[in-house]
């Protein structure tokens, strides 16, 4: 109850306070009180309902949908936390909460600087108020009870003590596929433990838990920055539109450019660490995989940083007779990265990528899809009608652009190409909505020429001065950064970097570093403060190189290590020395890498997963400055033979091939005696009557198993003569189909008792994945440090 | 003046068209008729759902991994994917496979499973007791 109704609280009260801060704006003096008091009622409210979910996490108030979908009692502190935004519901919570939060920053920031407060806190609190309707009671309510629809909880999480109950035969089912059983929790239960004398937080006692590929570190950091992001994003919009609603395109870029360049930084960093965790958990292989949900967030990130360049020159040509160059420009890539971040979440929560991602939300029903929906459609429509309203008047106010060979043309360039990056990555995001899909390569060949000039226009754009440029004196200035990209371009060729675009890719990144360092360095020691714009461009620069190295020229191979037997694995020595158990119930295989004389450890980790019911792996990384060496299980084989071999099934009559052999299943091997033990539950043999060919010759054979107290023990057939080993796996009676398992017939297995541990995994070699990281830190210090320099900016 | 929109206005319109090319190129297909995919072999992306009752063969000589789907029509389709299998696998209701058909086997580079779970809470269909 108090969840909800501090969630309907703080709803009405954004309405109320957006409503009173357009008032306020239209004249109403009388309506700011109204409007502040309101907005802090919201935040107020909107934090509190966050510390009420989290305390029912903490407390394991497993009679709530949300805490019981998605934590048990056995998880650690941090991991408890990270369920609060595991789910849809508590995800939506989060970015609300975040806003609540920069709100607060942003209301005492605007109530400073002139007549913004009102504008812009309108428009912020509007935002708001539809994050905040799609979690109210009605849509996806985090604090919905688990009887409020029928609910069908496994029987593990229920108190065994109260499972014998006689009244919950009614309600307790099983699954027949899977064995599970199953009660089902709705009203007329609730109704019945009521008068029982039994409350529901006694009679469920756990959770389901959270999907262990959620359950690691990043789970922690990354969603959270990234949700910071996305509500950050918000704030420049808010001043756009505000400037849109007053017709007074002079003074917001100035205000609102702190804003973006803290978006950016946060959501560029959420973004990479999502990269982080893929590559070093999810063993996806790679730090980026053109997923569309990672495509989704990085849309309005390209689209930010093209708008920080665009509001740049129009901050440095405005002056008293003019509102600067690119006001309309700004105006709309202001808008459209917020209006991205919508789509983003539009298509990562609507069901639409359903078939295309791995990680997509599922189909949230129709009422919320429909919100979605309009959420999205209300900030196009206001967005793009009043850009449309005013763009007459905002044709007649932007002065013309005169020179080519300007840094103001050279940035507005940057942007157009960043642009298009964002709308080649926009394009085939999108293509699923079509029920179509496109390949990584196109991504890959899209960008990659893209990437090339941003380089190129990256380092030019600082050459060239502001206004006016003369071309020998550009020449000049760029001699040292173009000799130094010279020679680090013809390093890497002679390193590997032979394709043609990525020799150009690698000269234009190694071009704007040079650029961007020569800038930095002689910044840094006068005043860091203006230095961030080339540190971040150093980052950049870094990360492409990173990008280059690492994801063109690895190299990867899939290897059986047996165990204490040294293998030649690109140029290192791997030994699989054993397992041995983790901390967390999970099984570390340890792997030994040898090279000159030097030793290092490789942990790749897979397990049983109950919750996923399969098995569930993660790769170890052996990170050194030029490389990492990535080691990703494939499987494990530990000699005993239960799974070795190729397992086939066959139904009567049918005839499978193995090696030089022909294995025809003849016959059942069940007499009725067996049937009858096996009915009563006794032990039991069962047979498989084959008939095998090889060179010519016919084998009769009878692989047979047997049953006792439900542990199978295989007998199996050997044909020496052909080279084979057949076991019975199990047998399907009424589907008449048996399962076999062939293997190679090996006497060394037969004669000795040394089992053949085996672990096969993929190793690579990834060449400076490390620079990518780096160039990501990179980034986000001059980030930071550009927003330090604008917000005090901001204040004059 | 006029000329700088001219050439703008072209870079535009050829970049926008070998986006447009690129993308006809690149573009992968929803298939969940599997007689359609078997006769039309090219790439495509089919849909169904695992044939639970044929189990699945891990070959780890060759790193495969075969399995059987089938689509709404109860078209079954085997699956040769080169790889081990994805997380998720058992518990999957639907799984997605990349690839194309050829010499009577879907060779799948890529293989997505759908997981009930993997956000959401689960919602157990129970044939009752």
């Amino acid at each position: 109850m108090i969840g909800n109704i501090l969630i309907s609280i703080a709803f009405i009260a954004a309405v109320f306070s957006a409503v009173m801060y357009f008032l306020n704006y239209r004249g109403y003096q009388n309506a700011l009180n109204f409007a502040r008091v309101a907005f802090h009622t919201m935040a107020t409210s909107t934090i509190l309902a966050s510390v009420f979910l989290l305390y029912l996490i903490l407390t394991h108030q497993f009679q709530y949908k949300y805490v019981y979908s998605y934590s048990d009692t056995s998880l650690p502190l941090g991991l408890l936390i990270s369920t609060f935004y595991a789910g849809q519901e508590g995800s939506f919570l989060l970015w609300a909460f975040w806003m609540s939060i920069i709100g607060v920053i942003l209301q005492q920031y605007t109530s400073v600087r002139g007549d913004l407060e009102p504008r812009v806190m309108a428009v912020y609190s509007l935002v708001q108020s539809f994050l905040l309707l799609m979690i109210t009671p009605l849509v996806k309510n985090p604090f919905a009870l688990i009887y409020s629809e029928p609910f069908m909880a496994s029987a593990s999480t229920i108190n065994p003590q109260l499972l014998n109950l006689p009244f919950l035969a009614d309600f307790v089912f099983s699954d027949k596929a899977t064995g599970q059983m199953y009660v089902k929790i709705d009203q007329s239960l609730v109704d019945a433990l009521q008068s029982a004398g039994i409350s529901l937080r006694e009679f469920i006692i756990n959770g389901r838990g959270l999907n262990p590929l959620l359950q690691n570190f990043w789970m922690q950091i990354h969603p959270p920055i990234l949700f910071l992001g996305f509500s950050s994003m918000s704030v420049p919009f808010s001043f756009a539109f505000a400037a849109l609603i007053k017709n007074d395109y002079r003074e917001w870029v100035k205000q609102a450019f702190p804003w973006i360049l803290f978006a950016a930084m946060v959501l560029g960093l959420g973004i990479m660490l999502g990269g982080y965790w893929a590559y070093g958990v999810l063993g996806w292989g790679g730090y980026w995989a053109w997923d569309p949900v990672e495509n989704s967030s990085l849309i309005p990130w390209i689209v930010a940083v093209a708008a920080i360049h665009t509001m740049l020159v129009q901050k440095k040509t405005a002056n008293e007779n003019s509102i600067g160059a690119f006001a309309k420009t700004n105006l709309v890539l202001v808008i459209l990265s917020f209006v991205l971040v919508l789509y983003s979440t539009f298509l990562t929560r609507s069901g639409v990528l359903g078939d295309a991602s791995v990680h997509s939300f599922v189909d949230p029903g129709y009422f919320a899809y429909l919100l979605l929906l309009i959420f999205m459609g209300t900030f196009i429509a206001l967005g793009a009608g009043s850009l449309i309203y005013r763009w007459k008047y905002l044709q007649q106010i932007t002065p013309p652009q005169k020179n080519l060979l300007s840094r103001e043309f050279a940035l507005f360039t940057g942007a157009v190409v960043l642009g298009a990056s964002a709308l080649v990555t926009l394009l085939g995001t999108s293509a699923p909505i079509l029920g179509k899909s496109v390949q990584i390569q196109f991504y890959n060949d899209m960008n990659l020429p893209l990437g090339i000039l941003i380089g190129l226009i990256n380092g030019l754009s600082l050459l060239v001065k502001w206004k006016e440029s003369d071309g020998k004196e550009l020449l000049k200035k760029s001699t040292f950064s173009l000799i130094s990209a010279v020679i680090l371009t013809v390093i890497m060729y002679f390193a590997g970097v032979k394709d043609f675009k990525m020799v150009l890719f690698a000269f234009a990144s190694a071009f704007a570093f040079f650029v961007n360092a020569e800038i930095a360095f002689k910044i840094i020691r006068r005043n860091i403060e203006k230095a961030g714009a080339y540190i971040a461009h150093m980052g950049l620069a870094l990360l492409f190189i990173g990008v280059i190295a690492s994801s063109k020229y690895d190299k990867s191979i899939d290897v059986n290590l047996v165990k204490n037997e040294p293998a030649d694995v690109l140029g290192y020595k791997l030994i699989f020395t054993g397992y041995s158990p983790t901390e967390d119930g999970k099984y570390a295989f340890n792997v030994l890498i040898e090279k000159d004389g030097k030793r290092y450890k490789a942990s790749p980790i897979m397990y049983n997963s109950e919750f996923n019911q399969g098995i569930m792996r993660e790769p170890d990384i052996v990170a050194f400055i030029t490389k990492d060496i990535y080691i990703s299980p494939l499987s494990y084989d530990d000699g005993t033979g239960e799974s070795s071999g190729t397992v086939f099934e066959l139904k009567k009559g049918e005839t499978i091939k193995f090696g030089n052999a022909e294995i025809k299943f003849v016959d059942f091997d069940f007499p009725a005696e067996m049937r009858q033990k096996m009915m009563s539950g006794g032990d039991f043999t069962l047979g498989a009557k084959l008939e095998v060919k090889s060179y010519g010759k016919v084998f009769e054979v009878e692989p047979k198993f047997t049953m006792s107290k439900g542990n199978r023990t295989p007998i199996p057939a050997e044909i020496k003569d052909a080279n084979i080993k057949i076991e019975l796996v199990s047998l399907v009676a009424n589907q008449g189909t048996v399962k076999i398992a062939v293997s190679p017939y090996q006497t060394e297995t037969q004669n000795n008792n040394v089992k053949r541990e085996v672990l096969a995994v993929t190793a690579s070699i990834k060449p400076f994945v490390g620079l990518v990281w780096l160039g990501t830190l990179v980034v986000v210090a001059g980030f930071f440090i550009a927003m330090l320099r604008r917000l005090k900016e901001s204040r004059s | 003046m006029k000329a700088r929109y001219y050439i703008g206005g072209a870079i535009i319109l050829v970049f926008l068209g070998l986006l447009f090319y690129n993308f006809t190129q690149t573009k992968i297909e929803y298939e969940s008729d599997f007689t359609k995919v078997m006769q039309s072999g090219k790439v495509c992306k089919a849909s169904g759902v695992w044939v639970k009752e044929k189990s699945f063969q891990e070959n780890l000589q060759d790193k495969t991994f075969i399995f059987y789907i089938k689509d709404a029509k109860n078209n079954e389709m085997k699956v040769v994917y080169k790889g081990t299998k994805p997380n998720n696998f058992e518990i999957a209701t639907n799984v997605v496979v990349t690839g194309k058909f050829e010499n009577g086997y879907f060779l799948a580079t890529d293989v997505l499973t759908k997981c009930p779970s993997k956000y959401q809470g689960q919602n157990v269909n129970t044939s009752g007791s």
